[in-house]
């Protein structure tokens, strides 16, 4: 039997198909305004019994594969603690969602807390401010690993940090430096929406953002303990769905 | 069990199907042309019993339309509580049909932003403004209280004309504990597992029996727990079996702010407790009668309304206790208004609360009256109902 697991985010879309031990395929495309289209276009080819739906799109899609739609947090957890199993904090960074879950010994999720709606410490945020340092993305974070120290960013709306970025160039700031305290705005707001749900050991960070190694270093250094990065951190609620299928398709038997 | 729909509506008058503003409208209309006056009323601070010996009919105003944020925002800052901009919008468009019917206005000192609100707004109606004790188990508080309901009748008298008796407000101090009592009966309902009764049946109930006195709706109260009983005889019930219960606790919730009941059900929960001024807050509680003093009587009631406003507002958290163990929620959301400090910081108080003596999933949910932000509180909310 095979599940598959569809993450409808505001930046892309995920789809995972599993087979119940392992992943068979995995795809990541960008959304765009006909999110329908584009889901039936990963579907094509891509062989499965059941689907289950995440993210922004998860009641869309739902509506049109008549489906079941489980919310981020529980994708996330169930994806999470499969890669890393025994996790008890996990920290999602999207494109325009930051998540912080903490969960019991067993896997279930015990408190959560989401940023606000604007797009303050998500991904988006990063490509925004990279875009201002008319950086690509990996030049982005080479450019903040590599430098010493950190300009400080103070205002976490995007909109407001982007005029501050602007703003400390037209000072004469180095880009190195500037690219490093984005990063570190990034990470502080982060850790504090983890302490929000009290961080614990053996973090997991998913998500798109987990990608960027250099925000995965500055919460190490932040939290002073090393944090697990699955493979391919940014299928994690797609991963999460096909699981949840699989789960129920047993259960059902 | 065999779903049993469309039971009889609880209320079956000209006004069914319509907003239940348009009832309390009726009603407060019908009043007047029978010689009544008119006090707007913005909280649930304001002396009812008193109101109602004055032969004086409340009219709660307007304060949860979006619509109405725009204008109010040319004069009052934009980061402010939207129930604050809303109301004020209304009264500065002149749109609400309750402060256009309104001889006098009684507001209180709840919070900064309703106090310096009501200043702009003074000169348009007869308005006074009572001081709210905010630490109500300091002993001054009660005098305090005492003499800020006497000053408002003074207030009252002086621009309505009317005027009432020791007696008359002993008798409305009874007639508000008859009604309370029935309003407990119904909310029997809501706490029954499953519930007979809908968010929406009790929002239109809580709406007419804040305005109207109890020898004037007890006999449809009592018309509607006969329906309710009828509704337990055949087997209806709201909502499914396995539907998350949720208690609603937090800011008032009305108009607009309605949206998170409503993200509730279609989510698949189902409200049982309305634990706001709005809901069912001012009834859970009575009256003493017969005490030689109905004023003071009146005074320590209100005092013991568990509002953000007061410090440290412990009786929050006793009160909850109370519902939560008769209408046993599996979840508890608190509903936080942008920028309404006081339900926002308290949150964290509640929260620990509920984790730790209930051990009951909580969700704490900040917006204001604009549907911007649905998808992501549903997100919220489903997690929630994940989580139970």
């Amino acid at each position: 039997m095979i599940s598959a697991g569809i993450d409808i985010g505001s930046r892309t879309i995920k789809l995972v198909t599993f087979d119940g031990s392992r992943i068979l395929s995995s795809k990541v495309r960008p959304n765009s305004y006909n999110t329908i289209d584009i889901c039936r276009e990963m579907l094509k080819g891509v062989p499965y019994d059941g689907i289950i739906s995440t993210g922004y799109g998860r009641h869309l899609f739902s509506r049109h594969f008549d489906c079941e739609a489980i919310s981020e947090i529980k994708a996330f957890t169930l994806g999470a603690f499969h890669t890393v199993p025994g996790c008890r904090t996990i920290l999602d960074i999207g494109g325009q969602d930051t998540k912080a879950i903490s969960l019991d010994e067993n896997g279930k999720i015990s408190k959560f807390e989401m940023n606000d709606k604007c797009a303050a410490g998500t991904g988006k945020f990063l490509e925004i401010m990279a875009n201002a340092l008319e950086f690509t993305m990996n030049e982005f974070i080479d450019s903040a690993s590599s430098a010493e120290k950190a300009e400080p960013i103070n205002s976490m709306c995007t909109v407001f940090a982007e005029s501050e970025v602007i703003s400390l160039i037209g000072r004469g700031a180095l880009r190195d430096e500037v690219s490093l305290g984005i990063h570190n705005a990034i990470v502080k707001r982060s850790v504090s929406l983890m302490k929000r749900v009290s961080i614990r050991d053996n973090i997991v960070f998913v998500g798109g953002v987990a990608n960027n190694r250099c925000v995965q270093s500055l919460i190490e250094k932040d939290v002073g303990t090393k944090i697990s990065v699955p493979d391919n951190p940014q299928i994690t609620g797609a991963l999460g769905c096909a699981l949840h299928h699989n789960e129920k398709a047993i259960n059902s038997i | 069990m065999n779903k049993i729909v469309n039971p009889e509506p609880l209320f079956v008058d000209e006004y069914t199907g319509e907003p239940p503003a348009k009832r309390v409208l009726g009603h407060i209309q019908s009043k007047r042309e029978q010689g009544a006056a008119v006090a707007g009323l913005y909280c649930g601070y304001a002396p009812m019993e008193l109101i109602h010996a004055m032969d004086i009919v409340p009219a709660v105003l307007c304060a949860f339309s979006n619509a109405q944020i725009e204008a109010a925002e040319e004069h009052l800052p934009a980061n402010l509580c939207p129930l604050i901009k809303s109301s004020y919008g209304f009264v500065i468009r002149d749109t609400c049909p309750f402060y256009a019917v309104s001889d006098v206005v009684i507001a209180e000192t709840t919070c900064d932003g309703k106090k310096k609100m009501f200043e702009l707004m003074s000169h348009i109606r007869p308005l006074y403004v009572m001081d709210l004790p905010q630490v109500p188990d300091e002993k001054e508080a009660r005098d305090e209280w005492k003499s800020m309901i006497l000053k408002v009748k003074s207030f009252m008298e002086k621009h309505t004309g009317k005027s009432t008796t020791e007696d008359k407000i002993e008798a409305s101090i009874k007639d508000t504990n008859r009604k309370n009592a029935l309003m407990r009966k119904i909310f029997d309902y809501a706490a029954m597992q499953p519930p007979v009764v809908s968010w929406s049946e009790l929002y239109d109930v809580i709406f007419i029996a804040m305005a109207a006195k109890g020898e004037e709706i007890n006999p449809r109260l009592e018309n509607i727990i006969e329906k309710l009983e009828k509704r337990v005889e055949r087997g209806y019930f709201h909502g499914q079996p396995e539907s998350p219960r949720v208690m609603v606790t937090g800011c008032p919730v009305g108009g607009d702010a309605l949206k998170i009941f409503k993200i509730i059900e279609e989510l698949g929960g189902v409200v049982v407790a309305l634990d706001a001024c709005t809901g069912m807050k001012s009834f859970m509680d009575d009256i003493s009668e017969d005490t030689g003093d109905p004023v003071g009587a009146i005074a320590e009631r209100y005092l013991r309304i568990p509002c953000s406003c007061m410090t440290p507002n412990n009786r929050r958290l006793t009160e909850m206790d109370k519902i939560i163990e008769k209408f046993k929620p599996d979840a508890v959301v608190d509903f936080v208004l942008h920028a309404c400090h006081s339900y926002s910081i308290e949150s964290f108080k509640v929260g620990a609360h509920i984790k730790n003596k209930h051990n009951i999933p909580f969700l704490k949910v900040i917006t204001d009256y604009s549907d911007g932000d649905v998808e992501q509180i549903k997100t919220r909310v489903q997690a929630l109902f994940e989580s139970i």
